[in-house]
């Protein structure tokens, strides 16, 4: 089914002074008149968009003026429901516990419209928009405006809302600010309304304070109980509005105090909730009939109070846990810290990451304090140029056009403004939702594709300005490092990585794709580990030219050896993680090509499917079809490396036993080794190392599940062989395999699936 | 022959002459199982344009309200690329479910296009319709893409794809096959939303010059 939701896209009205009327009913009815039913009449910009975004009217369910048969049209805007009627207090604390859900709600991704704009006493304050705080209150309107009484409501509630709006005022302001997809991630629609977004923090403030002492007061008029429940609500938005106000003065501030805050009150909240007694006649789906929408009226969102407060627990500890990217420790480190928080299940919200985002990259500065153009050389510097010449040149100190060294500055200028911008784009990737990350990296491929054959130019015009020594093959050819598309294509191959494992995680694979896609996996880390390996043999190369500087005690060579050294480590540290993955995919592969090969792999197309497997792998060839390097694998290579075509059962079992042993150990070296290179100045993290390390050792338990599906798997052919009679066609081995779907207990990591094999019992014998 | 035998279901194509009686018949199967209808503008933009790759299953026995299945499809160029089917809406009574009814009506479907040379066919179907993903994949779809949020009620959905010729995945579109509003790319240097609906037509802006 086709999504019915173009009609709230926000429709563009243009009107001008020189349109003049004019009655055109009659034409209309006569042209009309020489249509048959159902006709349509359309230009060629009449698309399918705007057809669902077309209303019918007099359907209840599109129009919004539609009224029913006995409903009058006071009774279909407004509400008999009075707010300022007096409230019992424990009704305060059920109104307080209300809006939030509906906070969170919108939070989540549904509209204001279905959310907080359903409440009449937010859409008393915010309707018609108030130009002065005072005079956004209940009692507005009203003869008696500036009257307090009664204070629960005028005062308690009207400042617990007040504060509520503007706390999603700097929400909004975040969100909207960053890149986020509209209705996907969020809905910004503000229905011609505002947030009390003209108005400073410190009234809010004020009206909270004043709330508190009025209740602390109340010793004789309310229970202990309930006075407590309100005033923790009071207290807890005060602090919940001082952290969403501190925003990216995080990296300033270097404070979570308000998010701790709001965390240690969370149980309280959750154990007073009970305390409240919900107005639900306070809450109004009409509402929506007055706000400026071309939508029409849709049910309003409830979720639970649990779901609420769980969904606010993850917003306050991801903003307590955001301290921990925000010392800066070279591009490695970075892309480690900001991959690991933006994994997390379930994903940080929306607003997180906006705020994320913003503190990756804001006015060319990452992390509000590195330029772009350092945080470029720092990534460049680590991987594939260090202590070159390239990255010292510098246009400011060299004046002379005929200096190399000017040259190469110009050079150095041209590529960072065209690589700074898809450099930092890879960190703030992450912040989007998981659908769109695979599907943004699915473009940025093709970008970075030919970024890497820009790079290969400048690499050949600076090789000749650096006057780079070849580096002599063992067959007496020689090549030349080529660092910047080297590194262009160690992204790309990065992203390639990315693209398929985020394939597991969103489950786009059919069980019968899996011993290729795992084939396809391993195949893009042993280009990876061989194109690491290149750049390693240059790095090598350079420190050894280094060692005879080295033997002269020279300082300067000293320090070069310093960073050739580390820098190699980080190769090294880069494909121990890439040699984990590759001997696990291997492993994979080889299990899921004997269980296609024993036909007891599931299969989600049928014989009698359209399509073919070439057409198949085309189809899930697409991201990379357009990409010249690493080259499309033909079809029917890839059918028979895929297949291990000519392989023996049991030289497969070995392939698979033997990879499995050696992922195990690659990835205990990478837990061993740690999240962080510890060659950067390394803050404390010990909230993002757990997570970093909790994904290691899931997918650990992941090896461990495919050795014991091996040893099922070898158990099972061992019986076949000793029994007779099998069938060439039909399953031979009496086993059953299981694919555990992601989310599920058995599954024990998002990107490896890995098969749960048992004897078939249950299969009779013929 | 046999007086419990339920007569057999007949298998139709959609035929403009009789719309009133066919529409609404489509639209009541097919709003029962969406919390909002489509307009009529929808069923007519489909029906107008390509009635002849809509389906529909009768089952005589019940003539008061015989229409118990039905496929409704499009068929055109991608972006100036590839003949690209798309099913728009299947649907098929509760009560008759389970009966093969829904494959037979996109098999009608699919072969129709192929019979108009399709390159390819493509549609959308929430994660949670396990029933559907599996009518589709067993006749050779793959998931080509997840959608977060598709639909209205929040939840996401598959880009469900079959290729029918070799070749289509490097079919050049007319135009930048990424920039597209309808499978937004993501700019990341301008910092503003991109809308996941395409943005009004050119045509609307213009208005009042």
């Amino acid at each position: 089914m086709f999504p019915n939701s173009g009609a709230s896209a926000p429709t563009m009205r243009v009107t001008s002074q020189s349109v003049v009327p004019r009655d055109i009913t009659d034409e209309f009815t006569e042209a009309a008149s020489k249509l048959s039913t159902g006709q349509l009449v359309k230009d060629e910009y009449f698309t399918l968009f705007e057809a669902v975004g077309a209303l019918e009217i007099m359907d209840s369910k599109m129009d919004s003026g539609f009224l029913g048969p006995n409903e009058n049209h006071a009774q279909a805007l407004e509400d008999d429901y009075d707010i300022t009627r007096e409230l019992a207090p424990e009704e305060v604390v059920g109104i307080m516990d209300g809006l939030l859900c509906h906070e969170m709600a919108w939070h989540m991704g549904h509209p204001l419209s279905q959310t907080l704009f359903t409440s009449l006493y937010l859409d008393r304050l915010l309707w018609p928009v108030p130009n002065t705080l005072d005079e956004a209150r209940f009692t507005r309107g009203s003869a008696d405006g500036r009257n307090e009484e009664p204070a629960l409501v005028n005062l308690v509630l009207r400042a617990y809302c007040m504060a509520l709006v503007k706390c999603c005022d700097y929400v909004h302001a975040r969100v909207a600010a960053e890149y986020y997809y509209e209705e996907e991630d969020f809905v910004t629609q503000l229905y011609n309304r505002n947030l009390l977004s003209p108005f400073d923090l410190d009234p809010f403030l004020d009206l909270l304070d004043r709330a508190a002492a009025w209740i602390e007061e109340q010793q004789d008029g309310i229970n202990e109980e309930v006075r407590a429940a309100i005033k923790l609500r009071i207290e807890f938005r005060r602090d919940l509005l001082l952290g969403l106000y501190q925003d990216i003065d995080v990296i300033q501030n270097r404070s979570s105090d308000n998010f701790r805050a709001c965390l240690s009150r969370l149980s309280d909240l959750a154990q007073s909730a009970s305390i409240g007694k919900p107005v639900p006649e306070s809450f109004s789906w009409k509402v929506q009939r007055r706000l400026a929408s071309t939508v029409p009226p849709r049910p309003m969102v409830n979720i639970s109070q649990d779901d609420a407060l769980a969904h606010l627990k993850r917003l306050c500890q991801d903003g307590i846990d955001l301290q921990e990217i925000l010392d800066y420790r070279g591009p490695h480190n970075f892309k480690v810290a900001v991959w690991t928080m933006l994994s997390r299940k379930p994903q940080p919200s929306v607003y997180i990451r906006s705020l994320l985002q913003t503190l990756i990259v804001n006015n060319a500065l990452v992390l509000g304090v590195v330029p772009v153009r350092d945080f470029l050389y720092d990534e460049l510097a680590e991987l594939v140029l260090p202590t070159s010449i390239l990255l010292q040149a510098n246009t400011d100190q060299t004046e002379m056009p005929s200096n190399p060294r000017f040259q190469i500055a110009q050079h150095m200028d041209g590529f960072v403004k065209r690589f700074s911008q898809p450099f930092v784009d890879t960190f703030r990737s992450a912040c989007l939702n998981r659908c769109r990350i695979r599907r943004t990296v699915c473009h940025t491929l093709v970008d970075w594709d030919n970024l890497q054959m820009e790079a290969e130019d400048l690499d050949e015009q600076l090789r000749t300005l650096s006057d780079e020594p070849p580096l002599i093959l063992s067959n007496g050819d020689s090549t030349y490092s080529y660092p910047f598309s080297s590194w262009a294509y160690h992204q790309k191959l990065n992203q390639f990585r990315l693209i398929l494992q985020l394939g597991f995680e969103l489950s786009i694979y059919s069980p019968e794709e899996l011993p290729g896609m795992y084939w396809y996996l391993s195949h893009i880390c042993s280009t990876h580990l061989g194109h690491l390996d290149r750049i390693r043999t240059f790095t090598v190369a350079t420190a050894k030219r280094n060692l005879t500087a080295l033997a002269g005690k020279k300082r300067d060579a000293v320090e070069r050896h310093a960073v050739l050294q580390k820098s190699l480590r980080l190769l090294e540290r880069l494909s121990t993680q890439v040699v984990a993955v590759d001997a696990f995919a291997i492993s994979l592969h080889a299990l899921y090509v004997l269980l296609d090969r024993h036909h007891i792999l599931p299969t989600a197309s049928s014989p009698q499917a359209y399509s073919s497997e070439r057409l198949r792998y085309e189809l899930r060839m697409k991201p990379f079809l357009p990409i010249t390097l690493p080259e499309l694998v033909p079809y029917d290579d890839y059918r028979r490396e895929a297949l291990l075509e000519g392989d023996s059962d049991g030289a497969v079992l070995e392939r698979a036993t033997k990879a499995i042993t050696e992922a195990r150990k690659a990835w205990e070296t990478t837990l061993a080794n740690g999240a962080f290179s510890p060659d950067q100045p390394t803050p404390t993290t010990p909230a993002i190392e757990e997570d970093w390390k909790k994904d290691v050792k899931d997918t650990m338990r992941a090896c461990i599940g495919t050795s014991l599906a091996i040893e099922s798997l070898k158990k099972g052919l061992a019986m076949r062989n000793t029994s007779k009679g099998s069938s060439p066609d039909g399953p031979s081995v009496d086993l059953r395999v299981d694919i555990p779907e992601v989310g599920s207990k058995a599954r024990f990591h998002d990107w490896w699936a890995v098969p749960q094999i048992s004897h078939n019992t249950l299969r009779s014998k013929t | 022959m046999s007086q419990t035998q339920p007569p057999p279901l007949r298998y139709i194509r959609y035929e403009p002459s009789r719309e009133d009686e066919y529409v609404a018949a489509m639209r009541q199967l097919i709003s029962k199982d969406l919390s909002e209808p489509y307009s009529i503008y929808v069923y007519r933009y489909f029906l107008y344009q390509w009635g002849d790759l809509c389906f529909m299953t009768v089952d005589d026995s019940r003539p008061e309200d015989p229409i118990v299945g039905v496929v409704v499809s499009k068929l055109e160029p991608h972006r100036g690329g590839p003949m690209r089917g798309y099913i728009a809406m299947l649907a098929v009574r509760e009560e008759y479910r389970g009966r093969g009814i829904a494959t037979k009506l996109v098999r009608m479907a699919i072969d129709a296009m192929i019979a108009r040379d399709a390159d390819e066919i493509a549609l959308e179907t929430e994660i949670t319709n396990t029933a559907a993903m599996k009518l589709y994949e067993r006749l050779g779809f793959l998931r080509s893409k997840r959608l977060h949020r598709y639909y209205l009620n929040g939840n996401s959905a598959y880009r469900l794809v079959l290729y029918l010729k070799e070749g289509v995945g490097s079919m050049r579109t007319s135009f930048d096959p990424y920039a597209a509003p309808a499978d937004a790319r993501l700019e990341m240097s301008g910092a503003a939303g991109v809308p996941a609906a395409p943005a009004p037509p050119p045509l609307l802006q213009g208005n009042g010059r």
